[in-house]
């Protein structure tokens, strides 16, 4: 062997120890630890750097989402030319999701952004972080990252090397931009947002159900409507699942398919899996109790497209837990078919005042289905459900008529696609709601029945998309209020636009004799070449 | 304002809602999640939530945003994170199909 090379090995083995001991590996003989491939990532290429005076720099201060943690390790090798398999980026994801993750408690308020729900609202504590943080990126970002003082504002060091025009996208023309980031910012961050909580000290030491068994699952896709099924999960190894799926959209739509999964800390669910003909990913969250899973799914290379996600697990434990509820909307004095899906179901249901069960269509302990007959008198609003005598969070409202309707989202994106750039489509949905108590629309006290169906039209926004013809080169809106943007690149047609748009998306719906309208923003806008699953 | 005369239309939107008493909705408005909310003059919306301030047609000024580092969380930033990013593709107004998107898929 070269002296290089000894010297070489040397300096790797030093490395290898130095690692066990600052992730707090020190009780794990070598040979076991070896074995993470994770681990052996960190040993072989992170701490090539993120080493100093034998202990690892960084890595060990932070605390992320397991996508965190992976825009991080892309990062290493755009930034710094770290080369890493796909196993080996998947394998470093994982070790350090699993042992710096955050809990359940501290990821809640954004899964959201986890999830990539598209057209949310971003939502700033203050306007302090909205002008530090929330002007380039989501402010879910941040607030989904764990970190100590000195992280913070090593953060905050990071942003000015490597990003320096953070300076005028944090207003730094109009204050001391850099005094407040450096000297204010990382103290509040770690107030907020600290690398110590109770919540991960509690989560990181208990012991979490795995996900294997049957689950009784449902949820809604817009455009499509409602589904209920089940999700049958199989142990593959640690952490890893098989997974096969049946969902029945309703008579004649029933998807079925196959996919697998990996939980990352304990809870966060990241599947993958071909539903019917279409490749879906899933990111779903497991109740600290292991019970219940929710999240969403969405198409692989489309993640504006997919379904809401709800699950109950269907074991010998489970007491008159519903996952839903269909219809959700009771019109008075007439008759319906209401079926309840869950798992341990007594067949006892309580839909409230003034809805009779008049006949029983099915009874099993997984739904449970039943004729009803809505008074005449019934008082519009919402009922909660209870099966077995018990209470459920489901409800289902009675209605007289539609007193409004808003279209959601009321302001949404749409992106033209072309080149490397597919297009990013908008799902609209026309929801009905009642006035309550005072009588009017648009206030808080509105009471929402649900999505209804709808009729799809688009109008120029304003004076200036009528003038450039933004509704005849924007895109098309197809028939479940789903609209589809146009090809991008500039169009010689246009005097010197590309087909972007500001149009008005009208929803019309039938409500009996009467017919309501309602009206949402939609700007067809440019790609994003940056898709990071944080936005 | 009063020393600044209003020459193109962008700017004289900008005064018109400065003068119909819009300049709380613009300050306050939020975005979409991922958007950018630095309406300089903006990437996906512009202050007004529409798209007439925004540079037009895009291409003609994107090497003019990635150059720079402007919207470095929307677009590349061939300041310091892709430097070669527009390597062989002089004009974005013709080569814009052949740029690529920056994160790896898994």
């Amino acid at each position: 062997m070269k002296p290089e090379t000894i010297k070489h090995t040397r300096r790797h083995l030093r490395i290898a120890g130095a690692v066990a001991l600052v992730l707090g590996m020190a009780g794990t003989t070598p040979a076991v630890a070896a074995q993470d491939p994770g681990r052996e990532v960190i040993d072989k290429k992170c701490a090539s750097c993120h080493l100093e005076d034998g202990k690892l720099t960084r890595i060990p201060e932070v605390r992320k989402t397991p996508e965190g943690w992976d825009m991080t390790v892309v990062r290493m090798g755009i930034w710094h030319k770290v080369e890493l398999t796909p196993d080996e980026r998947r394998a470093v994801v994982k070790y350090l999701a699993d042992r710096q993750g955050l809990a359940p408690s501290e990821a809640a308020a954004f899964r959201f952004l986890t999830e990539r729900r598209p057209n949310m609202q971003d939502a700033p504590p203050d306007e302090e972080m909205a002008q530090m943080c929330g002007r380039c990126h989501s402010y879910g970002r941040v607030a989904l990252q764990r970190r100590d003082e000195d992280e913070w504002r090593k953060l905050m060091h990071t942003h000015l090397g490597q990003f320096p025009s953070a300076e005028y996208s944090a207003l730094g023309r109009d204050r001391n931009w850099w005094e407040i980031a450096r000297d204010k910012m990382p103290g509040r961050l770690a107030e907020m947002y600290p690398k110590n909580t109770d919540a991960w000290r509690d989560w990181s030491r208990a012991k979490h159900r795995p996900a294997a068994g049957r689950w009784i699952v449902a949820g809604e896709r817009p455009g499509w409507g409602a589904y209920t099924g089940t999700m049958t999960v199989t142990a593959k190894g640690s952490d890893r699942y098989e997974v096969g799926y049946e969902l029945h959209f309703g008579p004649g739509n029933t998807v079925r398919g196959k996919g697998e999964s990996l939980v990352y800390t304990g809870y966060e669910w990241r599947g993958t899996a071909q539903l019917g003909n279409e490749q879906t990913q899933s990111i779903f969250a497991l109740s600290e109790d292991g019970a219940r899973m929710s999240g969403r799914w969405f198409l692989r290379k489309a993640d504006e497209i997919g379904a809401t996600f709800e699950a109950v697990r269907a074991d010998k434990a489970a007491k008159n837990a519903l996952v839903s509820v269909s219809p959700q909307m009771l019109r008075a004095g007439e008759t319906a078919t209401v079926t309840v899906a869950g798992a341990g179901l007594d067949a006892k249901l309580d839909l409230g005042s003034g809805v009779e069960v008049v006949e029983w269509l099915g009874k099993s302990a997984e739904q449970l289905k039943v004729r009803v007959k809505v008074a005449a008198d019934a008082a519009p609003g919402v009922r909660k459900v209870a099966v077995g005598g018990r209470a459920s969070d489901k409800s289902v409202a009675v209605y007289r008529q539609i007193d409004s309707l808003r279209v959601e989202p009321a302001f949404g994106i749409a992106r033209v696609g072309g080149g490397t750039n597919p297009p990013v489509t908008a799902q609209f949905d026309a929801v009905a709601f009642l006035d309550g108590a005072d009588g009017k629309p648009g206030t808080d006290d509105d009471v929402r029945l649900g999505s209804v169906p709808a009729k799809w039209s688009t109008e120029p926004f304003d004076e200036r998309a009528k003038h450039d013809e933004d509704l005849k080169f924007a895109g098309h809106m197809e028939p479940h209020g789903q609209f589809l943007p146009s090809f991008a690149g500039p169009n010689p047609n246009r005097r010197g636009l590309n087909n972007v748009g500001n149009l008005s998306v009208v929803a019309t719906v039938a409500d009996g004799e009467r017919s309501l309208n309602a009206k949402g923003q939609l700007v067809v806008t440019v790609q994003r070449w940056n898709p990071t699953p944080l936005r | 304002m009063k020393r600044l005369r209003a020459l193109n239309h962008k700017a004289h939107l900008i005064e018109q809602a400065v003068h119909d008493g819009h300049r709380e909705e613009v300050q306050l408005m939020s975005s979409v999640v991922g958007c950018t909310t630095t309406f300089d003059p903006g990437w996906e919306v512009d202050a007004f939530g529409g798209l007439a301030s925004l540079c037009q047609p895009m291409e003609a000024d994107l090497y003019g945003c990635t150059d720079p580092c402007w919207w470095p969380a929307q677009l590349a930033d061939s300041l310091n994170t892709a430097r070669d990013w527009t390597d062989g593709k002089n004009s974005a107004l013709r080569d814009w199909r052949e740029l690529q998107t920056l994160f790896p898929g898994d």
